[in-house]
C-alpha cells in the first residue's frame, strides 16, 4: 500500500448505516470504506455490530438507513446473490462447502461449466487447478473429496471458491478461529496472495496478530458504533486494544487524522 | 507449495467403474449359484435368468428416481403405494367394466396423478417442512387406503380387451420380443441409462448431490435447492407410475396387493448399491445392481427349496416331492433386516474402512485415519424457538389455555364427542358405544404412552403396530402350538415386544443409525415375525384364564363366581375393562415420571439439544435406550391384551397404529422434532384419534337410508390427519403462523391509519 492511500477513490463507501433489531440497536450511523487492494481489518467485542455490518453490505440483512456506494454508485442490494454479482463475495465461517463432492465440484458449486447438456469436467477441473494454482494453495489433486481435507484446506478451497468469481472484494468472517496455527499461516500468505493480485479484502476477527499481519488498516467497532480507525504501518497492538476497550465515538479519529496527528 | 497443475492424478481405473459394483456383481455371482445350488429345478434354468431380470426392471426403475431422492438427503416411502394407485387408476379407466375408455386416456391419466403425487411429496418436504419420512409413510398408507377403497380388495382384469389390436403396442411391454427377453428389460436399461447420466453428468445431478452433501452451502451457491428436492419427489413418483404401468401391462389388471413391500425393496436396493442414507451420495447403476440383487434375494427366499417327504398312505411309506417354502412373513422380515444392514456398510464399512482397518490390524500396519465420523448419524443440534410457549409466558385467561401446547387435542375431542352426540342421539353416549370406544382407546393410549417418550427425546418409533402383532403373535403361539400356561405366554409377549425395542434401541443409539430407518426395518421384521410365527394363520381356541386379561370387569367377577352389585356400580364394572384400568395404573406411573422426575427432564433435554445434554453431564444414550424399548414394551401390552380381547390372533393385529399412535403424540402436544410431549396431551390426543375413528365409522341414518364408510376410507382419512398435525405443530405451534399473519395484518392497517391521520 502507498503511504497516501486517498488517492484512490474507495471501492465500497458505506455512509451513515443505522440497524436496530426490535428495540436493540446493532448499527448506529456507522461508516465504512475500502479503497481497491485494500486489506481492511474489523475488529471489535462480541455484539459490536461486525457481523451485522457485513451482511448489510452483501444485502444479507437490509439497512434501516445510510447509504451504500460501490464503485461511486449508490446500491440497495436485495440478496446475496445481488452483491456477487458486482464483485463482492463472502466466504462463511462454516466454508459452506459440500463434504461429499471432490474440490473442483466446489469450487464451481452451482455453476458447473456445461458443453451440451453434459458438465465439462474437462474444463471444470482444469479451470479450479488454475485458480488453485494462482492461489498457491496447497492442495493435492482438484478430484480430492472435501470431506478428507483438513481445515486450513477446506477453507483454501472455500477461498479458491470465492477468488473464481474474480472479485473486486472478498469478505472473510472469523477465517482463523477454527485453523491450527500452520493453517493459519498458510492462510495469511493466501491472503496476502490475493492482495498481491489486487482484490480488496475485509476480514473479521478476533486476532490482532492475523490483522497485523497482512492488514493495512483497522476498523474498531463498539456497540454498534464507530470508534476510529488506524492504518497498521502506524499503529500497535496496544492502541488498538485500547480502542476496542476504552473507545468512545466522541473520540473517534479517522485513520488520516490519526496519522496527521502523529505526524504533527 | 505443491503446483497442482503437475499432479494430475486422475481417478483410478477402480474408482471409475466402481469397486461398489464390481462387489455387486460377484455378490450376486454367488447368490445366484447358492440358489442354484439349492433349487437347481428353478434357477438351473434361463427361465430363472429371464424371470429375474423381469423382475428387477420394475424395481430397477423405481430404484433410478429413489436415487435422486436418497442423494438428496430424503426419503420417499410412498412409492410401493404409488405404484398400486397408478395400477388401480388405469383399470378403472379402461377396464370395459368400469369407464371403458382407450390406453392413452388411461396412461395420461396416470402420469398426472404421478405428477401430483410427487408434487405433493415434495411441497409437504420442503416449503411445509414435513420431516420425509412422516410425509411419505403417510402418504404410503392413504395410498394403500385408496386402493383397498377403489378395488375393495379385489383384483381388476382385462385380459380379453388387452387383447384387441389396437392396445397391443401397449400390452406388449409386458411380453416377450423376438428377441427372447422381456420389454420391460429394454425400458428398465432406458430409465437406468438416463439416469445414470443425468446424476453422473449433468448439472441436474451436481445440484442433487450437492443438495444432498450440504443443503446450507448449496443454497449458498445460488442453487435452487427446494425445488432440486421437489424434482427428485417427482421423478421418483414417476418412476413409480412408469413401474406401474409396466404391472398393469403385464399383468393384463392389477390386483389390490400390488406394490406391498415395494418401498421397503426399492430402498434397501438403492442402499446396497452405494447410496448414503445421509445423502450426497448415490449411484444409478449401482442401484440398478443393488435392485437385482434385492430381487435375486427375493426370489431366492420366495422360490424355496424342493424336498422329498416321506408320507405314510396306507401303511405303506410313500415318497412325496414338494417344496419347502418359508410363510409369508419371512420375506419382508429378511429385507427388513436387510436393509439395515445395507444402511450400516456405508458409515461403517466404507466411511470408517472397516476392512483396511482390519487388514491393518492383521498385518501389523497402521490403520488408515477414518472420514470424519461426525457425520455418521443425522443429529440436528439445534433448539428450535418455539413460539408457542413464549407466548403461553404472556397469555391470560382463556388465551393462557389455547397457548398450551395440548390445547388443541382437549378441545377436539370434547367438540368431536359432541358431534357424535348431534350425530346419533340415540345410540352414542349409550353404554355399548361408550364401551368399545373406550376399547379401541385403551388399545392407542398404550402404544402413545411409551412413543411419547421416544418423541420427546427427537427420536421416532415406526413399529410400534407391528410389535403389537409380534408381542400378540408369541403370546398366542405359546398359548395355542406350545400349551404354556397363561403367566408365561403372557411375559413371552411382553418379553418379545421389550425385545424388538431393545433391537431398535441398538441400532439407533449403538449403531448411530437415524431411528426413523431402524424402527423403519423393525416395522417389516416385527409384522414379518408375526405372520411367519403363525404361518398366516389366524390363532384362536386357549384357555379363558388368559383371555381374562381383556374383559370387562364385571365379567372377571363372574368367572371367579363373585356376585356383582346392582345398581349404578354393577353397571360401570360391565363397561370398564381391565386393560382400561391397566393402561391408566401405567399412564399413571409414566405420566409422573416424564413430568415430575429427574428422569423426565433427562428426556426433554436430550429431545431439545441432544449435545447441549451430553455436555451437561445427560447420559442422552441412556435415555434414548430406555425411551426405545419402553416404547417396544407398552406396544407389548397392548399386543397381549388385543389377543385377549379377541380371544384370537390375526397377523393384520395393530395395523395402521403406528399411524394413529404417531398422530395422538403430535396432536397432544408433542413435537415430531422432539423435545415436548406430555403424558396427559398424548391421552387427549389418542382420544382425538379414537373419535375420529368411531364417528367415520358410525352408521348415519338419514330417510334415503343408513350410511358408513369402509375401513379402507377411514385408514386414509387418519393418514391426512396426521399430516394435518405435524403442519399444525411445525406452523402454528413452532413458527407461531398465526401471530405472524396478525401482526402483519396489524401492520398493513397501521400506515391506512396514518394516512387517514394525515
Amino acid at each position: 500500500m502507498p503511504d497516501t492511500p486517498t488517492e484512490a477513490p474507495p471501492i465500497i463507501d458505506m455512509r451513515g448505516i443505522s440497524k436496530s433489531f426490535g428495540a436493540v440497536n446493532a448499527l448506529i450511523d456507522v461508516d465504512l470504506h475500502l479503497r481497491p487492494g485494500e486489506v481492511l481489518g474489523l475488529v471489535g467485542d462480541n455484539s459490536a455490530g461486525k457481523s451485522t455490518l457485513v451482511k448489510i453490505l452483501t444485502g444479507a440483512y437490509h439497512r434501516d438507513a445510510g447509504e451504500v456506494f460501490i464503485d461511486g454508485i449508490p446500491t440497495h442490494f436485495r440478496s446475496p446473490h445481488e452483491s456477487r454479482d458486482v464483485g463482492i463475495e463472502m466466504i462463511y465461517q462454516d466454508f459452506a462447502l459440500c463434504g461429499n463432492l471432490d474440490v473442483g465440484q466446489n469450487i464451481f458449486l452451482g455453476r458447473w461449466p456445461r458443453r451440451g447438456i453434459f458438465v465439462d469436467r474437462r474444463k471444470m477441473y482444469a479451470d479450479a487447478g488454475e485458480v488453485l494454482t494462482r492461489l498457491k494453495v496447497d492442495v493435492n489433486s482438484v478430484y480430492q473429496k472435501v470431506e478428507s481435507l483438513s481445515g486450513g484446506r477446506q477453507q483454501s478451497v472455500a477461498i479458491a471458491r470465492a477468488i473464481s468469481f474474480e472479485p473486486k472484494v472478498i469478505i472473510l468472517d472469523e477465517p482463523t478461529a477454527n485453523l491450527s496455527v500452520m493453517a493459519t499461516e498458510r492462510l495469511l500468505e493466501t491472503m496476502l496472495e490475493l492482495k498481491a493480485q489486487g482484490v480488496a479484502q475485509i476480514i473479521i476477527s478476533h486476532r490482532l496478530t492475523d490483522i497485523f499481519q497482512v492488514g493495512d488498516r483497522v476498523m474498531v467497532l463498539k456497540r454498534g458504533e464507530n470508534v476510529g480507525d488506524r492504518y497498521v504501518k502506524h499503529t500497535n497492538e496496544h492502541e488498538v486494544l485500547e480502542l476496542i476497550v476504552t473507545g468512545t465515538r466522541q473520540t473517534a479519529l479517522t485513520a488520516d487524522e490519526a496519522l496527521a496527528g502523529q505526524r504533527r | 507449495m505443491t503446483d497442482v497443475a503437475s499432479k494430475p492424478k486422475g481417478r483410478m481405473p477402480l474408482d471409475l467403474i466402481g469397486g461398489w459394483e464390481v462387489g455387486l456383481v460377484s455378490l450376486m455371482v454367488v447368490l445366484y449359484i447358492g440358489g442354484a445350488v439349492l433349487n437347481p429345478a428353478f434357477f438351473g434354468t434361463t427361465d430363472a435368468l429371464q424371470a429375474l431380470l423381469r423382475d428387477s426392471a420394475r424395481f430397477g426403475v423405481m430404484a433410478v428416481g429413489m436415487t435422486f431422492v436418497i442423494a438428496n438427503k430424503d426419503l420417499d416411502l410412498s412409492i410401493g403405494s404409488t405404484l398400486g394407485v397408478i395400477g388401480v387408476v388405469f383399470s378403472y379407466i379402461f377396464d370395459p367394466a368400469h369407464y371403458n375408455m382407450a390406453v392413452v386416456p388411461a396412461i395420461l391419466a396416470c402420469l398426472a396423478l404421478g405428477t401430483v403425487i410427487g408434487l405433493i411429496n415434495g411441497v409437504l418436504v420442503t416449503f411445509l417442512r414435513v420431516p420425509a419420512f412422516i410425509a411419505t409413510l403417510t402418504i404410503l398408507f392413504i395410498g394403500r387406503g385408496v386402493i383397498l377403497g377403489l378395488t375393495g380388495g379385489r383384483s381388476i382384469l382385462f385380459a380379453l380387451k388387452a387383447r384387441e389390436p389396437e392396445y397391443r403396442w401397449f400390452f406388449q411391454i409386458g411380453e416377450y420380443n423376438a428377441l427372447g427377453f422381456n420389454n420391460q428389460i429394454i425400458i428398465a436399461l432406458l430409465v437406468v441409462t438416463v439416469g445414470a447420466l443425468v446424476l453422473a453428468k449433468t448439472r441436474w445431478g451436481y445440484e442433487t448431490l450437492a443438495t444432498g452433501g450440504n443443503q446450507q452451502a448449496a443454497a449458498y451457491a445460488g442453487i435452487p435447492t427446494n425445488w432440486v428436492r421437489i424434482r427428485a419427489y417427482v421423478t421418483s413418483s414417476l418412476c413409480a407410475t412408469l413401474a406401474g404401468l409396466m404391472t398393469v401391462a403385464q399383468d393384463k389388471g392389477i390386483t389390490s396387493a400390488a406394490g406391498l413391500l415395494t418401498e421397503l425393496i426399492v430402498i434397501a436396493s438403492v442402499i446396497i448399491g452405494g447410496a448414503s442414507i445421509l445423502g450426497g451420495r448415490g449411484r444409478v447403476i449401482g442401484s440398478y445392481l443393488g435392485a437385482m440383487l434385492t430381487a435375486l434375494l427375493h426370489k431366492v427366499l420366495r422360490e424355496g427349496v424342493p424336498i422329498v417327504r416321506t408320507v405314510e398312505i396306507n401303511g405303506q411309506p410313500v415318497e412325496v416331492r414338494a417344496t419347502s417354502t418359508l410363510p409369508a412373513g419371512a420375506i419382508p422380515a429378511f429385507i427388513g433386516a436387510l436393509l439395515i444392514v445395507a444402511v450400516l456398510i456405508e458409515p461403517y464399512v466404507i466411511r470408517r474402512k472397516l476392512p483396511q482397518r482390519l487388514w491393518a490390524r492383521l498385518t501389523g500396519g497402521v490403520p488408515p485415519r477414518s472420514l470424519e465420523i461426525d457425520s455418521v448419524a443425522i443429529e440436528g443440534a439445534q433448539t428450535r424457538g418455539t413460539v408457542a410457549t413464549d407466548r403461553a409466558l404472556s397469555a391470560r385467561g382463556i388465551g393462557r389455555f389455547f397457548a398450551r401446547r395440548d390445547a388443541l387435542a382437549i378441545t377436539l375431542w370434547i367438540v368431536l364427542w359432541f358431534i357424535g352426540l348431534a350425530l346419533r342421539p340415540d345410540y352414542w353416549a349409550g353404554l355399548p358405544n361408550t364401551f368399545a370406544i373406550l376399547l379401541n382407546y385403551t388399545e392407542l393410549a398404550l402404544l402413545t404412552l411409551g412413543l411419547t417418550y421416544v418423541i420427546a427425546c427427537a427420536d421416532i418409533d415406526l413399529s410400534v403396530g407391528s410389535v403389537l402383532a409380534l408381542s400378540g403373535g408369541v403370546a398366542a403361539y405359546c398359548l395355542k402350538v406350545l400349551g404354556l400356561d397363561p403367566a408365561a405366554a403372557v411375559a413371552l409377549g411382553l418379553l418379545a415386544g421389550t425385545a424388538a425395542g431393545a433391537v431398535n434401541a441398538l441400532v439407533t443409539v449403538g449403531l448411530g443409525l437415524p431411528a426413523f430407518i431402524a424402527t423403519l426395518g423393525m416395522f417389516y421384521i416385527a409384522r414379518g415375525l408375526a405372520a411367519w410365527l403363525v404361518a398366516g394363520q389366524q390363532l384362536t381356541g386357549w384357555t379363558e384364564q388368559f383371555n381374562l386379561i381383556g374383559r370387562k370387569v364385571g365379567d372377571i367377577l363372574n368367572y371367579f363366581s363373585i356376585p356383582v352389585a346392582p345398581g349404578l356400580a354393577g353397571r360401570i364394572l360391565n363397561v370398564v375393562s381391565v386393560q382400561t384400568l391397566w393402561m391408566l395404573f401405567v399412564a399413571t406411573i409414566v405420566g409422573v415420571v416424564l413430568a415430575f422426575t429427574v428422569f423426565g427432564q433427562k428426556v426433554y433435554a436430550t429431545g431439545g439439544n441432544r449435545r447441549a445434554a451430553a455436555y451437561a453431564g445427560i447420559d442422552t444414550n441412556r435415555v434414548r435406550i430406555t425411551a426405545l424399548i419402553l416404547s417396544g414394551f407398552c406396544a407389548a401390552m397392548a399386543g397381549v391384551i388385543n389377543v385377549a380381547y379377541f380371544r384370537s390372533f390375526n397377523p393384520v393385529a395393530g395395523q395402521f397404529r403406528e399411524l394413529d399412535a404417531i398422530a395422538s403424540v403430535i396432536i397432544g402436544g408433542g413435537s415430531i422434532f422432539g423435545g415436548f410431549g406430555t403424558i396427559l396431551g398424548a391421552l387427549a390426543g389418542a382420544a382425538v384419534i379414537t373419535l375420529v375413528r368411531a364417528l367415520l365409522q358410525l352408521n348415519i341414518i338419514t330417510e334415503a337410508g343408513s350410511f358408513s364408510l369402509p375401513q379402507h376410507w377411514v385408514n386414509a382419512f387418519i393418514g391426512s390427519i396426521l399430516i394435518g398435525a405435524v403442519l399444525i405443530d411445525i406452523w402454528v405451534r413452532q413458527e407461531g403462523i398465526i401471530g405472524r399473519i396478525r401482526d402483519a395484518l396489524l401492520k398493513r392497517r397501521k400506515p391506512d391509519r396514518r394516512s387517514r391521520d394525515a
